[in-house]
């Protein structure tokens, strides 16, 4: 009797501690997924009905480059500050941002990652035992469809002496391989705003996005078209729109871009390109926070970057043509005569046909549980 | 024979075989008793760091004859049944300045309308050139290192005219663990926020050297320290202090967007990271009316944004200072906080 209660208080003992433990790393485990740090894109898989999308992605997180082809992630680059990738035009080679604690520089990588060139030197000693030097930052390069000439933003050179505050970027063309004194500023940047970013060359010139200030003094961006260096070009959409991010459609008559109406918000915005003037902007996608958006090189779709859920890290999501370009209504057939010969009495109303409505055309998500950078450019390879 | 106990009844009832039923009674309330515990251990940390941060008590100078003119009502409207304002404080809280004798970098008197979910945010320059609750004139910003939050909040109380109910103070740090605690913030910075001069006092080694930063423009996730550098910087800034405002309003609604997609589970973690960096008048009662109240405010456009912008402050003030211009902001003052 004394045996069977020991063993009874000693099981109790037992599963006392087991549930107690339990508990404890049951309520561990139920902490909620949205602060949960995101996966290495090698090491998720997109989820099981990912779609397939053609060609190459090239993509950052969390300072590497990935490569995303056939629903696979390859990482190029270590962590090591790489961002914003771009394609020379013909797909041989990669620019990519190598961003370190007080400048960035423009490198030239195979498709596999490895560097090959590095076509800016912007780091510089300090001036004095407190500065930060004369450092510079290079941002979203681009080749001219050319391969000749690097397009990019640059906050150099420097301005003499301490404590100047003013730190802007401006659009630079650079030949390629040449040196920063063989560039040239294409844009003259409004003061203390951040300046001119995203240069994109197009036919006849570059689209860009500037940051001003409107009216009521809220500084926002805006989309400039510019043909020759140090004009000033033209404003292609409004500062209440607040557009920026531009990306060229493959036939060169379309612009992707981000609109966020000085707010909280991105919304997916189209509009035609005339080569000059930019057509009425059509809002796409309006629910999500969207970023980076890039024409699919076959022209199905647009891929761009938005969190996976409320306020949770980016992922890759694809629209489908579809959704932006919806096909013409099928011709409605005309009604069929009655059979069966000559009617008499009047002829029966046709009953009015329903247009055929589509399904709307949702955004595909690609990838879940990643965390890409929302400010660096997507690459695609057709 | 003790009490109760009849002789030769303890013997029995000790060779009284264990029923299945008593043995599986026991086993339930073991199982319970240890779940309960093991709950109880894992939310311990964070109960300590609740009640140690949580309901300081701030001695408040009594109010000037200012703070009198705008006294809360004593019969409010219905719109303004269980109305609050709370005072946020953000500090710089490095190796530069000691404990409780910081300055504070970010002030935001904040009222919350819980009858109409309107919620009113106005920031007030750290620069404000006013009379101190402590004595003498100065910038708004050193009330706190002169007495602390109490100093802090009857400065507020006397200069703006509104009666503050409690405070919530921050360290630095403690925003950048707060945002890494919960995985981040999504936010659409408004252009590229670029500093050669940026204080390199929390990660950069120096608490009086300087970084460069450049947060890059558009939607995008940010972690704490990327944030706090959104925040922070203002030399690029043509406004200064008043566009840094408005960046801080943006993060603090940010995180507003993402605690709300929090689990009671990540209150551990929650409270770990803010440990020693988050103090507040807010008792923990007050707390757990509130947590399900913020839940309920999701119109983003119910957030009003006030920064006193000129004409009501103009530069130019002792010291760098800003000079209040308290015919223009009393009576705004007076139409969201009265």
């Amino acid at each position: 009797m004394i045996m069977s209660r020991f063993l009874l208080a000693v099981g109790l003992a037992i599963l006392m501690v087991v549930t107690g433990v339990t508990s404890y790393f049951y309520l561990g485990s139920r902490q909620s997924k949205v602060v949960a740090p995101p996966q290495k894109p090698t090491a998720a898989t997109p989820r099981a009905q990912a779609y397939s999308l053609p060609g190459t992605i090239y993509l950052e997180q969390s300072g590497a480059l990935y490569r995303f082809s056939a629903g696979r992630f390859h990482q190029l680059t270590p962590e090591d500050g790489w961002t914003q990738p771009a394609l020379y035009p013909d797909g041989s080679h990669l620019l990519a941002v190598k961003r370190s604690g007080f400048f960035s520089d423009v490198y030239v990588l195979t498709p596999y990652g490895n560097v090959t060139g590095q076509l800016t030197n912007n780091v510089a000693p300090p001036r004095s035992s407190w500065d930060t030097g004369a450092n510079a930052w290079s941002f979203y390069p681009r080749l001219s469809p050319d391969q000749g000439t690097l397009w990019m933003s640059y906050d150099g050179p420097k301005a003499a002496g301490n404590g100047y505050f003013d730190v802007d970027f401006a659009v630079w063309a650079v030949p390629l391989g040449g040196s920063i004194r063989q560039g040239r500023a294409w844009t003259t940047a409004n003061t203390y705003t951040g300046g001119d970013v995203q240069p994109v060359p197009v036919p006849g010139g570059i689209i860009y996005t500037k940051y001003t200030y409107d009216q009521a003094g809220n500084r926002v961006g805006q989309l400039w078209f510019t043909n020759r260096a140090g004009s000033p070009g033209k404003a292609l959409t409004s500062t209440a729109a607040g557009c920026l991010q531009p990306s060229v459609s493959p036939d060169g008559g379309n612009i992707a871009m981000i609109c966020t109406y000085q707010k909280q918000i991105s919304y997916l915005t189209v509009a035609t390109w005339n080569g000059s003037s930019l057509g009425a902007l059509q809002t796409v996608i309006s629910d999500q926070l969207v970023a980076e958006p890039i024409w699919a090189p076959d022209g199905s779709g647009i891929a761009y970057l938005a969190p996976g859920g409320p306020a949770s890290p980016f992922q890759l999501w694809f629209l489908p043509k579809n959704a932006y370009h919806p096909p013409p209504p099928s011709p409605i057939p005309p009604p069929t005569p009655t059979p069966g010969g000559p009617h008499n009495g009047p002829l029966p109303t046709p009953t009015p046909l329903a247009l055929p409505t589509a399904p709307p055309v949702r955004p595909i998500q690609v990838t879940t549980n990643l965390g890409f950078d929302g400010t660096s450019p997507l690459a695609w390879l057709g | 024979v003790p009490f109760g106990i009849k002789p030769g009844h303890r013997a029995r009832a000790s060779r009284r075989r264990l029923s299945p039923l008593r043995s599986l009674v026991l086993a339930a309330l073991a199982i319970a008793l240890s779940a309960v515990a093991g709950g109880f251990a894992y939310f311990l940390p964070a109960a300590a760091t609740a009640i140690q941060e949580t309901g300081q008590v701030v001695g408040v100078p009594s109010p000037s004859p200012t703070s009198l003119l705008f006294s809360p009502s004593p019969s409010p409207s219905p719109a303004e049944q269980g109305a609050f304002t709370v005072l946020l404080l953000g500090s710089d809280d490095d190796s530069k300045f000691s404990a409780d004798q910081v300055l504070t970098q970010s002030m935001i008197l904040v009222r919350v309308l819980p009858a109409t979910k309107e919620v009113t945010m106005l920031s007030i320059p750290r620069d404000l050139y006013v009379h101190l609750s402590t004595g003498g004139y100065g910038k708004i910003d050193g009330a706190y290192s002169y007495g602390a939050a109490g100093a802090a909040i009857a400065t507020v109380e006397q200069d703006f005219g509104v009666h503050v109910d409690d405070y919530i103070w921050v360290g630095l740090l403690g925003l950048i663990k707060v945002i890494d605690a919960i995985g981040g913030i999504d936010i659409v910075t408004s252009n590229p926020v670029m500093d050669d001069y940026y204080p390199a006092d929390i990660y950069g080694g120096s608490p009086y050297g300087y970084q460069r930063v450049a947060v890059l423009a558009g939607p995008q996730h940010l972690d704490g320290i990327h944030a706090m550098q959104y925040v922070r910087s203002r030399h690029s800034d043509i406004q200064s202090d008043f566009g840094r405002s408005k960046r801080q309003q943006q993060v603090l609604q940010a995180i507003r967007a993402k605690a709300k997609q929090l689990a009671p589970s990540d209150i551990p973690a929650l409270a770990a990271a803010i440990g020693g960096e988050l103090k507040t008048s807010i008792g923990l009662d007050k707390v757990a009316r509130l947590v399900p109240l913020a839940a309920t405010f999701d119109n983003p456009d119910a957030i009003r944004q006030v920064l006193l912008l000129p004409p009501y402050t103009q530069g130019g003030g002792p010291d760098g200072s800003v000079t209040p211009n308290w015919g223009a902001i009393l009576p705004l003052v007076h139409q969201y906080f009265a």
